[in-house]
This record gives C-alpha cells, structure tokens and sequence, in this order.
C-alpha cells in the first residue's frame, strides 16, 4: 500500500515542473483531503441513518416484563385526518391532581399502553398531549377503574387530537412562504433559500421556546426523520450515471442526427428533435439534456438560417412533458414515487400513454405557433453545416458503450427491482458503482460531476416541508381539499391536476411536490377509488406539465434561456408565457383525458 | 487635431437581432479604414446558478463552441462584404471585466459596441451604467468608442437569418 503511495506520488512529481512540485503536490493533497472529507460526511450520514432506531422509542415495559394481571390501559391517538400521531405523551393523571402514575408515548402506529402500578385512586383520568395540538383528557369511568383494579385492561377509543394554532403555525407557514418567494423571485439561489428557511425553523425552535414554550416547532432529530434518503440517493446515483454519459458526446450526437434524419425539413427536424429530447429527458434528467442539447440545436437553427427558438422552445417544453413518464425522469417523479411507494413500471405504464398523447398534441402545438419560422429563413449553409457535422459525433464510443450496458442493466432493475423490494436508490447507486467500476474514470472529476449542491437543497427542502407538516399547516389544506372534492374521484383529480399544474408555473415545483404529498396521501385514504395511487399519478402530471406554463416553472427552461441568450436570442418571461401556457393548457388537458380513461373509465 | 490611423477594430457583440446594427456598423469602418476586424464575444455562464448542476465542464465547453460557430457566422458575412482582415476571440467570464482587458490587451484604436435596449429583455448593462462604462474603456483602453443603437426588433425579423 505505502508502495503504492509512493509510486503515485512520484508520478505526480514527475508530472509538475521543478518550480511547480510542492505547490502542486500541496493543491492535489488539498483536493484530494476535500474529497476524502465530502466522502466521509456522506458515509457518517449513512451510518447515523442506520443506526438510527425507525421507530419513536416507547417508554411503556417490554411484554415479558408484565405480570399477569398487570393494570393496563391502551389506546391510539389520530388527528382528524385519521393518520396516527406519533410521539404524543400520555399521562395517567389522578383527578384529584398530583403527579402522574404512569407516562408513556405513541408508537409510530399511534398506540400507547400505559401501565399503571396497584393501588388505583377512585377517579384517574388519562391525558394525551402533543406539540401543535390541542390537550385532551379522558375520564375514566367507574367500572374502567374497577376492571383494572381486577387486574383486566382497559382499551379506550381512539382519541381525536385537534391542531392548535399557536405562534409556531404563523412562523412556519411565514418562513415556508418566504423561501418559495425567494425562490420564485430567484434573487438567492434555491439551496441558499432553503438553507435559509431551514435556520429560521432551528432558530425559532431552539432560541424562541425557552422564551415562548410555544415557538417551538421541532427539534433537530425530529426534523431529520421528515428527510426522505431513498430521493436523495436516488438522485446522487443517478448523478453519476449522467457524468458518465455525458462527456460521450451522445447528446450532441442525438441533436445532429435528428437534423441528418430530416433531411433539412424543419417541421421534421421539430418533430424528431423534440420526440428524441423527450425520451432523453425521460431517462435521464431534463436539466441535463437541455443543458447539452440546446447549444447543438442553436448550431443547427443558426446554420439553417432561421430563428433558434423555434426549436428551442418546443424542445425544452418537450423535455418537461415527457419527463414524467418514469421514475427517474423528473425530480417531482422521484418525490413522489418515493412517498407513494410507486414504482418504476407504475409510471410506465399509467403514465407514458398519456405523456406521448401529450407529446403528440405539444407537436402539433409547435409546428403550428411556429409554422412562420420554420416556413422561412436564409436558406442552409453547406460550410456551416459541414462545421456542425465534426462536433455532432461521440467522442468516447468505448464508455458509451459500457454506460449502456449498465444502462440497461438498470433499467431491468428499475423495472423489476420492485417484486424483490430493491429500492430504486440502491438500483441508482448499484449502477452508479458499477459504471465507475468499470470505466475507471477521474473519480475526482466524477465527485465534482456529483451535484452537492441540489443534494443539499433537496434535505432543506425535506425539512421546511417537513415543519409545515409538523405544525398542521398540510392538514388544514388537506382537509379544506377533502370538503372542496367531497368523495368525488373526478374532481379530486381535477382538482389535484390542475392546482398543481396553475400553482408550478408561478412557484418552484420541488418544494411544492414536496408540500403536496401528504395532502393527496390524505385525499388518497378518503377519496372511494383513489386507492389506485391515481391522485399521485394526477400531482406528478400537473406539477411537471404546469412547468412549462412559466419561465421558472422549471430549471429546465431557465437553463434554456440562457443558452438562447448567449447567442443573442433572449426568452424573455413575457415571451415564455404566451408560448408556454397554451402548450400547457394542450399537454395537461390530453394527459387529464387519459388519466380518466385509465383510472376512472377503466378501472 | 491628429487623426489616429485604425489599425484594429474591436466589435463587441452577443449575436442575434439586437446585434444586427452593430455589426453593420463595425463592417462599414472595417471597410472604410481598412483595419481588421475583430468579432469579440464573451462566454459568461451567470444564468447556470439557475440550475443546481454539477457537471459544469462539458457545459462550458458545449457554451464555448456556440460561441465559437456563432463568431464564425459573423466573420463569414463580415468576409462576405469584402473585409479583408477579420478574426475573432472568444472569452470566458465577467463581461466587464473582459472588455476592459481587451482594451488594454490589443491595443486596438477602435471599439464598437451597441446600446442597450429598451426591450424588456435581459441586459448585460442598464442605460444608465452604460456611459460611465464607455468613458472608463475609453480612458483605460485608449481607444475610441462607437456606441450603436440597436434597430428595433420586428417579429418577422425573427422568423429567421442572424445578422445582415
């Protein structure tokens, strides 16, 4: 090993210039200490999750330490929604007052048992409390108290813990507010704005409760548990995967081929490119792709002689529809499979007929807004199009290959990853380990491809969404959509499609998603024949589709923006909307036609 | 009052429509003094903090070849219009910044550059800023500045063509 070391670090010696050696040995060291730190981080948070007991540690005894004959009081606490409040205390209290005789705390399925010692006063009354929710105290009757003191137990009724709106309720939905305001005005970066938000709680909670005992909105390790991990390693795997493929070329090699296979005609080449960015959206991430396909298919525009964003804006608002159409292809997909449990093949199938319907209709939709600039133009350039042909070609055939493979391999995973119960972030991270593997890449440069990033903004965001749940905020939205809907399926759905799709083009959709998922596990539970995940499958189709109604609907289209504007072809949010928003009126309406064909017509 | 002869005209520009009258601008004193020309355009990747993304390199490379085709649409046509002498430089970072190194670099006697636009459309520099801008390059670079107006921009000019 120390050999090893060595060898290598003569060979980096070897590599610098006399003059250059220590400051460059010191440099590499640095990067490679900083790697070596990242990476440790990354593996600490693991083993923290691991180790980390699932459920809410209950301080009743284990069953093998009860006697026969034991008194025993038991019971479940819920909130309106009838979802099981975890960690709420409970308190066998004697009404004359004093000291408790026996406490405890919910499990995560809400139960709590209470084991109280002889000697039982005349009247005993059991009280439940919980951060953010009204007290409750339950009597219990003579004949409950003369039972367990013949030693037999006591099951109450499930108790109904109603939401208090305290301070914190205000200050969260404040903060949460303010972070999709900073986010939408973009004037902090979206890490930064949720990074922020998520301090406010901390300092809230840990500054404000010992003035206030009721600015508390949680703790450190209750804010955690709100942290979905199968997302976040999910997306870094899936990171991974994409650094590979990308520096192959393939995406510029996608665009070119697109315009060989038209043969020059522009409604074609609309047709193909945007057929082509959608599938690469829906299998790898859609910031990505346009990122990598959109300077190639300015090229081409500019050597055909006409304006760039006839392509470039059908293309980008391609990539968003079509991204939805599986697991991996949105981040508002990988939220919402992870929550609901839905797997890969689950969008496949209930979602990609009503994406391509979409993407037919959002065809047509371009040729048409369109259809003067594709008609007209300055006529091609042979010399630039012989230019364009050098870079449309892959320059690393030999990983593109092997990326491929693995690709594949993992789609087969994905696929059927879900009768073993294999998670598709450990699929993700499986293929990702597996590619490096194999191509030995830079692991340097892979980590830097690694976006830490959006990892980051993705934990903040888990935990702001995670205090608006914790405080009740979801819960008075998901009840004021449960009485809007009533039990009717169709409009659940209309109303979950649409409300998502109007509220993505004017707030970031990842946070919203996020905010939104226990709203429709809540209308799921309630609403007759939601028990399909249809709810899910409508909130992934209107947060995804509704992007495109807005210039920060979606990363994917800011990103595009900027490209065009480099080559002097800015899209202005003006110009988005009124290219935008008929496309989603198209794109969701035929998707909210399939969906109730599938789940409402169908079955 | 001496009249500097112009070896070198520096054209500042991003492309697309609103470069159209700055262009026809820099090629028409291209033309008349005989200097050569030089399409300047500067790569700047802001808008990418928009996207939480990593894998920055391939982009700035795939933004740096844009860049580079778009500059040699531009030396095409200046070429076409009978310049005898014209090239380009591509750059990467602060535009501002970039311009006053330019200046100070080439050695360049002429710089033409346009104005920025009422248009509601991003730019890189407010009206107001623009002047101060001007005169600092002008001091800094020793060099003449041509500030152009953009023509306005009609929808069927964007229906297709980049510059003249």
């Amino acid at each position: 090993m120390i050999d090893e070391i060595r060898a290598q670090v003569r060979v980096w010696l070897a590599a610098l210039g006399p003059g250059e050696r220590w400051s460059g040995l010191r440099a590499r060291v640095r990067k490679q200490f900083r790697l070596s730190l990242l990476t440790t981080a990354l593996l600490g948070i693991c083993l923290v999750l691991v180790l980390t007991p699932r459920r809410v540690r209950i301080e009743g005894p284990a069953s093998s330490q009860l006697e026969v004959g034991t008194a025993m009081v038991m019971g479940s606490v819920q909130n309106r929604q009838e979802q099981a409040i975890v960690a709420a205390e409970v308190a066998a209290v004697p009404a004359a007052g004093g000291e408790p005789i026996a406490e405890g705390l919910t499990q995560t399925d809400g139960r709590y048992i209470l084991v109280l010692p002889k000697g039982l006063p005349e009247k005993l009354t059991v009280e439940i409390r919980r951060d953010h929710y009204g007290k409750v105290a339950v009597e219990l009757t003579s004949a409950d108290i003369g039972s367990l003191r013949d030693g037999r137990p006591v099951v109450l009724p499930p108790t109904v813990l109603l939401r208090s709106r305290g301070p914190a309720f205000w200050i969260t939905t404040l903060i949460f507010l303010a972070v999709l305001g900073l986010m939408a005005t973009g004037k902090q970066h979206n890490t930064l704005a949720a990074l922020v938000g998520v301090a406010s709680l901390f300092a809230v909670s840990y500054l404000g409760s010992p003035v206030r005992e009721d600015l508390f909105i949680f703790d450190f390790r209750s804010a955690l548990l709100y942290v979905d991990w199968n997302v976040i390693f999910l997306i870094m795997g899936m990171m991974i995967v994409i650094a590979v493929v990308e520096e192959t070329g393939v995406f510029q090699w996608l665009a070119f081929k697109s315009y060989q296979i038209s043969g020059g005609r522009r409604w074609l080449l609309l047709a193909i490119l945007m057929t082509v960015t959608g599938i690469t959206s829906a299998l790898l991430d859609n910031v990505t792709t346009m990122l990598l396909m959109a300077p190639i298919t300015v090229q081409i525009a500019l050597a055909l002689g006409m304006n760039p964003l006839a392509l470039l804006m059908p293309e980008v608002l391609a990539s968003n529809v079509f991204g939805i159409s599986t697991l991996i292809g949105t981040p508002t997909n990988i939220l919402i499979g992870s929550y609901a449990r839905i797997s890969f093949g689950g969008f496949l199938w209930n979602l990609t007929p009503g994406v391509m319907l979409a993407l037919g209709g959002l065809i047509v939709y371009g040729e048409w807004q369109y259809r003067r600039e594709l008609a007209s133009g300055n006529g091609a350039s042979a010399d630039l199009l012989q230019k364009l042909s050098e870079r449309g070609r892959i320059v690393q055939p030999e990983e593109l290959r092997k990326a491929g493979w693995v690709g594949a391999a993992m789609l087969a995973l994905f696929l059927l990853g879900d009768r073993v119960h294999l998670l598709p972030s450990v699929t993700a991270l499986v293929g990702a380990t597996a590619l490096l593997a194999w191509i030995k890449p830079d692991m340097e440069k892979m980590m830097e491809a690694v976006d830490w990033t959006t990892l980051v903004f993705f934990i903040a965001i888990f935990i702001v969404v995670g205090a608006v749940q914790e405080v009740g905020v979801i819960s008075y939205v998901a009840e004021g959509m449960g009485w809007l809907v009533g039990g009717n399926l169709v409009l659940a759905m209309l109303a979950v499609i649409w409300t998502g799709a109007i509220l993505s083009t004017v707030i970031a959709n990842i946070p919203f998603t996020a905010a939104m998922l226990p709203v429709v596990g809540h209308l799921s539970a309630r609403v007759p024949g939601a028990e399909t995940k249809v709810l899910f499958y409508c909130l992934a189709v209107g947060s995804a589709m509704g992007g495109n109604g807005s210039l920060i609907g979606a990363s994917a289209n800011m990103v595009t923006a900027g490209i065009a504007e480099r080559a002097g072809f800015p899209i202005t949010y003006a110009y988005f909307l009124k290219k935008g928003a008929p496309a989603v009126l198209v794109t969701v309406g035929l998707a909210t036609l399939w969906l109730l064909l599938r789940f409402y017509v169908l079955g | 009052m001496t009249t500097v002869p112009i070896r070198q005209i520096i054209c500042a520009v991003r492309s697309g429509p609103e470069s159209r009258e700055t262009v026809k601008r820099a090629i028409a004193v291209a033309l008349e003094s005989g200097a050569k020309l030089t399409f300047f355009h500067v790569m700047d990747a802001e808008f990418l903090g928009y996207a939480t993304h990593g894998t920055l390199r391939v982009v700035y490379h795939e933004l740096g070849e844009m860049g580079k085709f778009v500059m040699l649409i531009l030396c095409d046509r200046a070429r076409a219009r009978g310049v005898a002498q014209v090239d380009y430089l591509l750059r990467e970072g602060n535009v501002r910044t970039q311009l006053r190194k330019l200046a100070i670099e080439t050695g360049a006697e002429v710089m033409v550059i346009g104005r920025p636009t009422k248009s509601s459309t991003k730019n890189l520099f407010k009206a107001a800023e623009f002047d101060a801008f001007v005169a600092d390059l002008e001091k800094e670079g020793n060099l003449r500045v041509i500030q152009v107006e953009p023509a306005p921009i009609a929808e069927k000019d964007l229906q297709g063509g980049l510059v003249p």
